[in-house]
């Protein structure tokens, strides 16, 4: 019991943190809070099926095998994110972090009215990987394939990340302009290689989520990039905006918070799971309305 | 051909003018102080020159080339590098990962990694603390840092605004100790804000006086400051 409620604190959270980081990395580097990352998120999960009304989907490149399947959603994502911004946020560039939120919201509603025009509002049943769901024993619990696939993943993407990110001269110049954008440009670091480079890695952190979505419900809904948002959001919020290593660990944090109030609630009061939930959010930030990891650049400057 | 022209340079935030009329031309190799009064205008025009600030109007060249209108990241690529004021050091990088974000526009990997010892033997205390984060030092430690760091891209002309600001006089006189050694030791052109007139007399140098947003005097540092003109600018009448 209570290791299956681990596997499944870790499964959840590890999603969590993974759309948490998408929305981090961009406001790292722009202050720009995307509205749209859900709606990347849904773009990716319907860029698996071929575009049709019906009610049972038809897989397009859902249907490669994995190994090529999955660095061809990514590049998608990550190809959807850059183009986002070099069409929305590149000429916006110079707008107050209010004037670009906004055209992110409109970009999501834009992008979600785009999905609907092609694909139907119905939801669609796909099946991805059906194998997976089949439960490996794991000590005495029996945790979904799934389950662990995704815990691994998680782990490879956020070692690869923050690797890349330490080591890398880009992941350098990011967490440089993160800081001071300013003061990184003048020591000639190139803004739009900086911004694009956030974006690439956003989108294609949107479509991981994506393909792990999708194969745990098998459901492609044209809304359903609203609910992974709002909690991505929360998330890069408790965690302290900015903050990547906030925005994991609020979201492993809300991830195991949410399997537990699911596993412990009395079965009457598992329906208002969610209230409890942002309940606790609210006091994590009356008490910490900076957020658990302020990040370096916002402390004041000596 | 001189190193730095400024021509006729202005800066406005809103309706409000910080910088008028400035022109003046840097011959390779000097050593010039920007001084006067608190909100003259020695930092939006540095911040002008260095393509950090928008300018209203005016042209900068470096080499003869106009520079002015490009971003801060492409006035960099022409050789130019600055440290600001409040020197800006990335608090949450390393000391040695600050020394390092302004070396991607060199190509040359080897230089860097030369330049890199060549600072650490300048500066054992950044070499010591190289891993540490750089917000962790001290206001004279980052202070050296911001300098290095500037250095690090390897520039033939350097702005500093106000080295000065906020360390002790024993710790200003190293900085500027340093400043000078290494200026003569990379041929490098070196524009000064500091507000104390006297202190750049004490370095001695050509010094250039601002007072409301105007360029008002032009001359030798030393010789200033048996001068009333600068009296007068630090206190008289706006003109």
């Amino acid at each position: 019991m209570t290791l299956q409620l681990l596997f499944d604190a870790l499964s959840l959270g590890g999603i969590y943190a993974i759309a948490a980081l998408g929305i981090a990395l961009i406001f790292g580097v722009m202050k720009l809070v995307n509205f749209a990352h859900g709606q990347f998120i849904a773009c990716a999960v319907f860029a698996l099926i071929v575009p049709s009304a019906d009610a049972i989907a038809t897989l397009g490149i859902g249907a490669l095998p994995a190994p090529l399947l999955i660095p061809v959603v990514l590049a998608l994502g990550a190809g959807l994110a850059v183009a986002a911004e070099a069409l929305v946020f590149r000429p916006l560039r110079h707008a107050s972090p209010v004037s670009l939120m906004v055209a992110s919201f409109a970009l999501g509603v834009l992008l979600q009215n785009l999905l609907l025009v092609t694909y139907g509002g119905r939801p669609k049943a796909l099946s991805l990987w059906a194998g997976l769901g089949a439960p490996v024993p794991v000590l005495n619990a029996q945790v979904p394939l799934l389950q662990l696939i995704v815990i691994g993943a998680v782990a490879v993407i956020l070692v690869a990340l923050a690797l890349m990110l330490k080591r890398s001269r880009l992941g350098l110049e990011m967490r440089a302009a993160a800081e001071d954008f300013g003061m990184a440009r003048l020591l000639g670091v190139r803004a739009n290689r900086v911004i694009a480079g956030a974006f690439a890695l956003s989108g294609a952190l949107a479509a991981v989520v994506a393909l792990v979505l999708v194969a745990q419900t098998g459901v492609a809904d044209v809304r359903m990039g609203g609910a992974i948002m709002l909690i991505a959001f929360i998330a890069t919020v408790v965690g302290g905006m900015g903050s990547l290593t906030g925005a994991v660990a609020a979201g492993l944090m809300l991830g195991a918070v949410s399997a537990a109030l699911q596993a412990f609630l009395p079965p009457e009061a598992r329906p208002f799971r969610d209230a409890f939930l942002y309940a606790l959010v609210i006091l994590v930030l009356l008490i910490r309305p900076q957020g658990l990891f302020a990040p370096a650049g916002a402390k004041p400057r000596v | 051909m001189s190193k730095l022209g400024v021509f006729d340079m202005a800066v406005r935030y809103g309706k409000l003018t910080a910088v008028t009329g400035a022109s003046f031309t840097l011959s390779e190799g000097a050593r010039v102080f920007l001084t006067g009064p608190n909100g003259a205008g020695k930092s939006s025009l540095l911040g002008a020159i260095a393509g950090a600030v928008r300018t209203a109007h005016g042209r900068v060249e470096i080499d003869g080339e106009i520079v002015s209108g490009r971003g801060a990241e492409d006035i960099a690529r022409h050789g130019l590098s600055m440290v600001p004021e409040g020197r800006r050091i990335f608090a949450g990088l390393s000391v040695r990962e600050n020394l390092l974000v302004g070396t991607g526009i060199r190509p040359d990997r080897e230089a860097v990694a030369e330049d890199l010892e060549t600072v650490y033997a300048a500066f054992p205390i950044l070499a010591e603390r190289r891993h540490a984060p750089a917000g962790a030092l001290s206001g004279g430690q980052q202070q050296m840092l911001a300098i290095s760091r500037a250095l690090m891209t390897n520039p033939s002309l350097m702005l500093v605004d106000e080295p000065s600001l906020g360390l002790a006089p024993k710790v200003v006189d190293e900085v500027y100790e340093r400043l000078c050694a290494l200026q003569d030791l990379r041929r490098l052109t070196l524009l000064i804000v500091e507000q104390s007139a006297t202190r750049a007399a004490r370095v001695g140098g050509r010094m250039l006086l601002m007072r409301g947003g105007r360029i008002v005097a032009d001359g030798d540092a030393a010789a200033f400051a048996a001068d009333d003109l600068l009296a007068e600018a630090y206190f008289g009448d706006p003109a």
